[in-house]
């Protein structure tokens, strides 16, 4: 019998959450509060506490985070920030979006910024680092900060897709001057629509961050600077806090299928490793594939549903053209571009889905593809 | 006797219907860019009267992604009145443009005589904002507008179905933006808001800046935001937009009532004059007081929730000063801006809630 392996199950997580969810819902109707109301603030401290941080700041999407978060940093027109060229959009539009000019540095194979260049590309106008924590593995925020603090730079983690991972026993975060988390439907913690969240080490970074998701209003009459409306809504932390409740739980879960990908096709492809200092949330999980693109279609052919993330690197992209970068000035991320494959993994994915992805991409390279 | 200025606990005696759709789209995992919401948008052009409507994040981020698709970016002008709530000001900001004021005329919205003296080579597009759901001049500003070729981008965060000539508001301009906040007739369940075109082109240029920028999952043709209206919202959407009408119906209808029970203290408040052909649809409803403070706090303390919408003009913010204005330089503005109260006026208000905001107001002037 052939098993489908959809690349996502969010239907059955639902279905599962749903009388929880509805309730919550439910309650936001009748206190009327729809926007800024108490779930925010309840949302906002377990997930402050979650991070290590001592405050969060809801946000209306991780890319408004990170654009909320480069202004509040006083980053704009005429700075650069450092960051790495392989990720999804959000993380150069982020800067781009502030008027500031995001600077490519290449990858290491875990697909993470690779420390060993940024200091090369660092110049009089560099302003932060945002490293991104891809795929839920965290990036060496050992030697980032380092750099950082020895170059004057803040860090700003686009931790977008690592909710709850730690680097060295620290959560994911608590690094940076300021955490970017996007809780998007498809994130390991997501709300049923766009949504985000901050976290910040320090009280007067968070008050503006308060101040800057409100239209840069301090009170109700008076704008201490123009800024936009990207509120986390009400509704969506209600959804927010029922889920928080599963979290550990579908980590677990993630990062035990995680291990089995990794014993059962290591030295088949190439499988993310994880390093004594890293607890990845595996967000997605990133197999590098000779042969990927024909791999990908026998996979379908098999029922397993797979993604590339991302096929194209951000510095080859039409938007990044005014940048002036080229195929070739980042050797690792493109190579990668060719390689990688995300295979399906949620935590509702079922034994018998887990082995019929293994033994797909297995038998592909027995010679049956 | 208690008169509230937020009607939101009277609205949702049909919440059942509504949480039932949300249960179905909670139980299918589909909240970013779904169905409901292309239905919502055709449903919102069809009631303004064009071809496109794109769902958005907020009304800022609405009036942010049409100025950007209208070519509005950093060094170029912008004209608006600094008699608005802050969001036509921040969106402005935000697209790297510089905001330049010009004065208001007796109802409250850009003055079309004043506009011309403030155009340099630079200004490349104008905001009138409906303010309080009042139309600006759209006519007068259309002209000029054309005749120098700028843009038209009108803030009718407070003006769904108001019309000037029996033609709705946002339909005049390049595009109109539209609030859907909770406190608006229209109105999600959270931040929302609306842009309508009747451009292919610019209704494209949104499209792709609301959603990262992305011609297609794998390819980005520009950086944008992420500024799209959740699928759980366009749902209450799509059941409360039916009632916009009858909504604003009621509003102009329970104005009309103060209007009239006002008419003998126009010595202490006045209104704007009513004008033949336009549909104002008093977002909020709004006097010109004597006294202004002594009467908020007159009506307050006898339960009538009176408020001030705003009491600061933009150009008197702190997060102003960049732009180098003083306090004389809009004396229209600022003088209003010490006269404005805003009365109850929202549809669930009763015929003898409203009868008792007179009274109030007659009796603190004749004391």
């Amino acid at each position: 019998m052939r098993l489908s392996v959809p690349f996502v199950a969010l239907d059955v997580q639902q279905r599962l959450l749903k009388p929880e969810l509805m309730a919550a819902v439910e309650a936001v109707l009748d206190g009327g509060q729809f926007i800024l109301g108490q779930e925010v603030a309840d949302f906002e401290k377990s997930f402050a506490a979650l991070a290590g941080c001592p405050a969060a700041v809801g946000i209306a999407s991780g890319t408004c985070a990170l654009v909320l978060s480069l202004r509040a940093l006083g980053i704009g027109q005429g700075d650069e920030v450092i960051t790495p060229a392989n990720s999804f959009v959000a993380s150069a539009a982020g800067v781009a979006l502030t008027g500031a000019r995001p600077v490519f540095v290449d990858v290491r194979e875990d697909l993470n910024i690779d420390p060993a260049l940024i200091e090369p590309a660092i110049t009089p106008r560099t302003r932060a680092i945002i490293p991104v924590h891809l795929t839920g593995r965290p990036a060496a925020m050992d030697r980032i900060g380092e750099i950082a603090t020895r170059r004057g730079l803040a860090v700003v983690e686009d931790a977008a897709q690592a909710v709850g991972a730690r680097f060295a026993g620290r959560p994911i975060g608590s690094f940076g001057e300021i955490g970017c988390f996007s809780l998007h439907p498809l994130k390991n913690l997501g709300a049923c629509g766009d949504a985000g969240v901050v976290t910040v080490r320090d009280e007067s970074l968070a008050r503006a961050l308060r101040n800057a998701r409100n239209h840069g209003l301090r009170d109700r009459d008076t704008c201490e600077a123009w800024s936009y409306n990207c509120r986390l809504d009400t509704l969506q932390a209600a959804i927010l806090n029922v889920k928080l409740r599963h979290l550990e739980r579908w980590t677990i879960a993630k990062r035990r299928i995680a291990a089995r990908y990794r014993d059962a096709l290591a030295g088949v492809v190439g499988v993310p490793d994880e390093r004594p200092d890293e607890f990845g949330v595996y967000q997605t999980f990133v197999v590098r594939a000779e042969r990927r693109d024909d791999l990908q279609r026998y996979l379908a052919q098999r029922g397993v549903d797979s993604r590339i993330h991302y096929p194209l690197p951000l510095h080859l992209q039409e938007a990044a053209r005014p940048l002036g970068y080229r195929k070739g000035d980042f050797p690792v991320t493109e190579r990668l571009a060719t390689e990688i494959l995300s295979l399906p993994i949620y935590p509702e994915l079922a034994d018998a889905q887990a082995e019929a992805v293994i033994a797909g991409v297995t038998s592909f390279y027995a010679g049956r593809g | 006797m208690r008169v509230a200025f937020s009607y939101l606990d009277r609205q949702f005696t049909e919440v059942e219907a509504i949480i039932a759709d949300i249960r179905g789209l909670v139980a299918s995992g589909d909240y970013t860019l779904g169905a409901a919401l292309s239905q919502f948008e055709e449903r919102v052009a069809k009631l303004v009267g064009v071809r496109h409507a794109i769902g958005v994040n907020s009304g800022t981020d609405a009036l942010m992604l049409a100025l950007q698709a209208s070519g509005v970016g950093p060094g170029d002008e912008v004209l608006m009145a600094p008699n608005t709530f802050i969001a036509t000001l921040g969106a402005i900001v935000a697209t790297g443009a510089r905001p330049v004021f010009v004065d208001v005329d007796e109802q409250h919205t850009l003055d079309p005589a004043r506009l011309p003296a403030a155009i340099t080579a630079r200004t490349r597009a104008i905001v009138p904002v409906h303010l309080w759901g009042n139309p600006a001049d759209m006519h007068a500003i259309g002209a000029i507008a054309e005749r120098h070729r700028l843009a038209v981008v009108e803030d009718a965060c407070q003006a769904l179905t108001a019309a000037i000539d029996g033609r709705a508001v946002g339909g005049f301009g390049d595009a109109g933006a539209f609030s859907l906040h909770p406190l608006k007739p229209l109105n999600v369940w959270g931040d929302g808001g609306v842009i309508v075109t009747d451009s292919d082109a610019l209704a494209a240029q949104v499209r792709l800046r609301r959603n990262h920028g992305l011609r297609n999952r794998d390819t980005v043709e520009l950086f944008g935001v992420n500024s799209r209206l959740d699928t759980l919202q366009a749902i209450v959407g799509n059941h409360l937009i039916d009632r916009v009408t009858a909504i604003t119906d009621k509003r102009i209808e329970h104005a009309r009532r103060l209007d009239a029970g006002l008419a003998p203290l126009r010595e202490f408040v006045r209104t704007a004059p009513r004008r033949q052909g336009v549909r104002h649809v008093y977002q909020i409803y709004v006097v010109r007081a004597r006294q202004r403070d002594q009467l908020q706090r007159f009506l307050v303390e006898r339960g009538v929730e009176a408020k001030i919408h705003y009491p600061v003009p933009l150009h008197l913010q702190p997060a102003s000063r960049a732009l180098g204005y003083a306090r004389g330089d809009f004396p229209a503005c600022e003088t209003e801006a010490d006269e404005i109260l805003t009365l109850p006026a929202h549809q669930d208000l009763t015929e003898a809630e409203l009868d008792y905001v007179v009274e109030q107001v007659g009796r603190f002037y004749r004391r």
